[in-house]
């Protein structure tokens, strides 16, 4: 052991009677668990065959899928920053833009995770079970598709409902049917739709120039799809506001925090996929679903429907959350189906309903979200038939 | 015979650093031999001796009360030296002194001509009267085969498919007409018998070569007779088959050659890593030894080695053993790998150059190389999170997360649906599982319990 070892196993060791059984602090023996194999990861004997254990665990587990959210989660902080600023009327400098968006995303962060580690502690300390590694990522994925200006009670709350009603009421990590991040955003979505669409909530401002324009407001590329005439095409309205194709796949324009930039979700996902903890599988059916979809209505498409009927369907996959929702949302393992075939419907069926809500609903700008539930809800039947279909392939043993 | 290959199309590469060497040592003289009852599966002992008694090789230690013409012989003449009793009065071990020159039970020798007069009755009545018969065992549930079953094949592994083993061609080297005389034997008992070799094998002597009918692909478990049953079966008819590894083989047919109870063994001795007393105590070898040798003759200076752990029979299938234990009657390795050692500090964060492991999680899957093998859990037991890694390696391609859920909700029936009596119990839906949930022993005791009618 090394002198940062030491010291720390000393630490934990002199402490780890306090929580023992019938001790004062019995009870938050899940969060002294949680800590000290945050800091020393823990090597236990195997007792039951086979004697040799892969190096693979949820933690390992987890972690990747967080490494994979940083490019986006820095990416937001920064365009969060820059166009706080930019709307100010103030200097745009790298340093100062990346500030603000500390300033303004941190807190969001913060509020998400600590309101949710206690729920989950919480429960875990009354269950008597170890807190999961899976709240990590329930808990930035979460801020990550919200509007920057989110109230932070609303985000506590969000988040409350998420862990309680989404996972914990099912019996925790690995039971929950839908995928916790996801039903806490169609809270606040539903709950508070004033906070979470229009044209005001894109754009933290804290404090204005002389020179700032009057009103910032600013309409996201969805909304502007939204309103735009039957007669023109979409990808023209888009560049009339500045989304051009490039705009829309960089993603230095304002969105939910995370979910803009198109190329740091690309990134994020050939991290998960190149360490086999994403499925790519979902991700893939997502993407031929949404352009097999987008086709389809480009198909019908006539001067009488909305716009969105004509659009080129590769402007489906780097609008809106869809990118961020099939590479991260839908790639949840607990809530996906947890074989190969269904795994293809499932992504498919995701891409493909996500753009019939976008192009036929007008009263939802967004579709992926719902899509993700809404198939979280058919996945275990498509587990289930995958299953019935291979077990009648088997020669039967019983 | 036209030679099957048998494919397999999953392949989870385990580089375990450590294997035996590929020569045969001689064992040191032995002082102390025992038979382990609580390694035989589904049998309840019953003492023929006790404490004291002179026994000869081939005076029977015990039997099954189920079934007392199920004997089981003494692997050493000498004097009853322990018993020793485990759980619940469970039979442990029975140790015998050895003497200076030991005397031998003697039955009629059979050969060649005599075992063609035998009828199979009277051959298996022979195979149980000298101890033989527990060497077949039978599929699916791996218990020793019953007289009555009618086994729709015989399976010989040459090659165990733990990753250490005695490779066939040494066991084999100078037997060839006592294999062969093995085989017919086995030929009276079932047909047809399937002899199966590992890819890669080195090539047979003519005796030897017509006999081998199948080829298993070099990883593990390929030429587990389940995996090898599943793979070639085509109705359930086949579900229930006989099988028996290419050691026991040449026991059988030295038993009845010689009319003696046979006790030699040889036994394939790893230690993966060098051990952290003293340099590469644990020299890995085969040991030309016997039936039920105590652990510590395997070993040129066991005292080194004892802070790792011994275990017999294999690191996926075997048992932790003390290292004063014995080797059982089955089992033909003997491992011994490094314990779990101090936690390390980040340790998920780390990029992992040298973590072993079959997913590409860790920079390990660059380079695979071969590893340290360690008992180490490598994390903590959590919730299934349903990610599948069990299911991608199972060789007889049950989805185990799904039979673990129905057994964990007592849906007993949908899980021998899943496949539950296909499992070979190789343990690799334990090694992958990120959550680290003992898969297997779930599914093994669910099997057992299910055999014995407990559920």
């Amino acid at each position: 052991m090394g002198r940062i070892e030491k010291p720390l196993r000393k630490l934990f060791d002199r402490s780890r009677p306090y929580f023992e059984k019938g001790r004062r602090m019995e009870r938050l023996k899940p969060f002294f668990e949680a800590t000290e194999t945050f800091f020393l990861y823990p090597a236990i004997p195997v007792e039951k065959k086979p004697f040799i254990r892969d190096s693979l665990d949820l933690k390992r587990y987890m972690s990747i899928v967080l490494a994979a959210l940083m490019p986006p989660f820095f990416f937001g902080i920064f365009n969060t920053g820059f166009h706080a600023r930019n709307a100010s009327g103030l200097s745009t400098d790298f340093l100062s833009v990346f500030g603000e968006g500390l300033i303004i995303v941190m807190p969001i962060v913060v509020v998400s995770y600590g309101v949710g580690l206690f729920w989950e502690g919480l429960f875990a300390a009354i269950r008597r079970h170890p807190i999961s590694e899976g709240f990590l990522v329930t808990g930035l994925l979460f801020p990550l598709t919200l509007p920057p200006t989110i109230p932070l009670w609303q985000v506590a709350a969000g988040i409350t409902f998420g862990v309680v009603i989404g996972k914990e009421v099912f019996g925790g990590t690995g039971r929950n049917l839908f995928n916790p991040a996801l039903t806490a955003r169609a809270f606040i979505f539903f709950a508070y739709p004033v906070q979470m669409s229009g044209e005001r909530v894109w754009i933290a401002v804290r404090e204005t120039a002389g020179n700032a324009v009057d009103a910032v407001t600013g309409a996201t590329p969805l909304a502007v799809a939204a309103l735009a005439d039957p007669k023109a095409r979409i990808e023209a309205v888009f560049a009339d506001n500045g989304y051009t194709f490039q705009t829309l796949f960089f993603g230095n324009h304002i969105g939910s925090i995370g979910e803009t930039s198109s190329l740091c979700i690309l990134i994020g996902a050939l991290v998960l996929i190149a360490t086999g903890i994403g499925s790519y599988r979902i991700m893939a059916g997502g993407v031929i679903g949404a352009l097999a979809t987008g086709m389809l209505f480009n198909f019908f498409a006539t001067p009488d429907l909305p716009a969105w009927f004509s659009v080129n369907p590769v402007y489906h996959l780097v609008t809106g959350g869809f990118a961020f929702g099939i590479v991260y949302m839908a790639t949840d393992p607990v809530t996906a189906p947890g074989t190969d075939k269904s795994k293809w419907l499932y992504g498919f069926l995701i891409g493909a309903v996500a753009v019939l809500i976008r192009v036929v609903n007008p009263a939802f700008p967004e579709g992926v979200m719902l899509a993700i539930l809404f198939m979280n809800i058919f996945s275990p039947l498509m587990e289930y038939a995958e299953m019935r279909l291979r077990i009648r392939r088997r020669i039967p043993n019983v | 015979m036209q030679m099957k290959n048998v494919s397999i199309k999953k392949k989870i590469g385990i580089h375990v650093a450590g294997g035996p060497s590929h020569a045969v040592e001689k064992g040191p003289a032995i002082t102390t031999v025992a038979a382990m009852p609580d390694r035989i599966p589904f049998i309840k002992p019953r003492l023929l001796v006790k404490k004291g008694d002179a026994v000869t090789i081939g005076t029977p230690l015990f039997e099954d009360k189920g079934n007392p013409k199920l004997r089981f012989l003494s692997p050493g003449g000498g004097t009853v030296a322990e018993i020793g009793y485990g759980h619940r009065r469970a039979i442990t071990r029975i140790v015998i002194k050895t003497g200076k020159t030991e005397a031998h039970e003697s039955f009629d020798p059979i050969d060649e001509k005599g075992l063609k007069n035998l009828d199979r009755d009277s051959l298996i009545e022979t195979l149980m009267d000298r101890g033989l018969w527990p060497l077949i065992r039978s599929l699916p549930y791996r218990g020793i085969a019953s007289p009555d079953e009618k086994p729709s094949s015989l399976w010989v592994s040459l090659d165990s498919a733990d990753p250490f083993h005695v490779p066939s061609h040494l066991y084999l080297k100078d037997k060839e007409a006592l294999f062969l005389f093995g085989i017919r034997i086995l030929e009276k008992l079932c047909h047809p018998v399937y002899v199966c070799e590992t890819e890669g094998a080195p090539v047979r002597s003519g005796e030897i070569a017509p006999l081998v009918t199948h080829r298993a692909p070099a990883i593990y478990p390929a030429e587990d007779p389940g995996v090898l049953l599943y793979h070639t079966k085509k109705s359930p008819d086949e579900n229930l088959a006989w099988f028996t590894k290419g050691q026991d083989v040449l026991l059988l047919a030295e038993g009845l050659k010689t009319g003696r109870y046979p006790t030699s063994r040889i036994i394939a001795v790893s230690a993966s890593g060098n051990g952290n007393g003293g340099g590469n105590t644990a020299a890995s070898r085969c040991v030309d030894t016997r039936l039920g040798a105590p652990l510590s003759s395997l070993l040129p200076n066991p005292e080194t080695a004892s802070n790792l752990r011994w275990i017999a029979g294999g690191i996926f299938q075997g048992y932790t053993t003390d290292p004063d234990g014995y080797m059982g009657f089955y089992e033909t390795a003997l491992t011994l790998i490094e314990e779990a050692a101090d936690p390390e500090l980040f340790g998920f964060l780390r990029p992992g150059l040298f973590k072993p492991t079959a997913s590409r999680a860790f920079l390990y899957a660059l380079h695979k190389k071969h590893f340290t093998a360690k008992a180490d859990l490598r994390g903590e037991e959590r919730a299934c999170i349903n990610c599948g890694k069990c299911e991608q390696v199972c060789p007889v391609d049950i989805m185990v997360q799904f039979t673990y859920k129905c057994i964990y909700a007592g849906e007993i029936e949908e899980a021998l649906m899943h496949g539950l009596l296909d499992c070979v119990e190789c343990g690799l839906c334990s090694y992958v599982c990120p959550a680290k949930i003992e898969l297997a022993e779930t599914l093994k005791t669910t099997r057992q319990d299910y055999y014995q009618d407990r559920i």
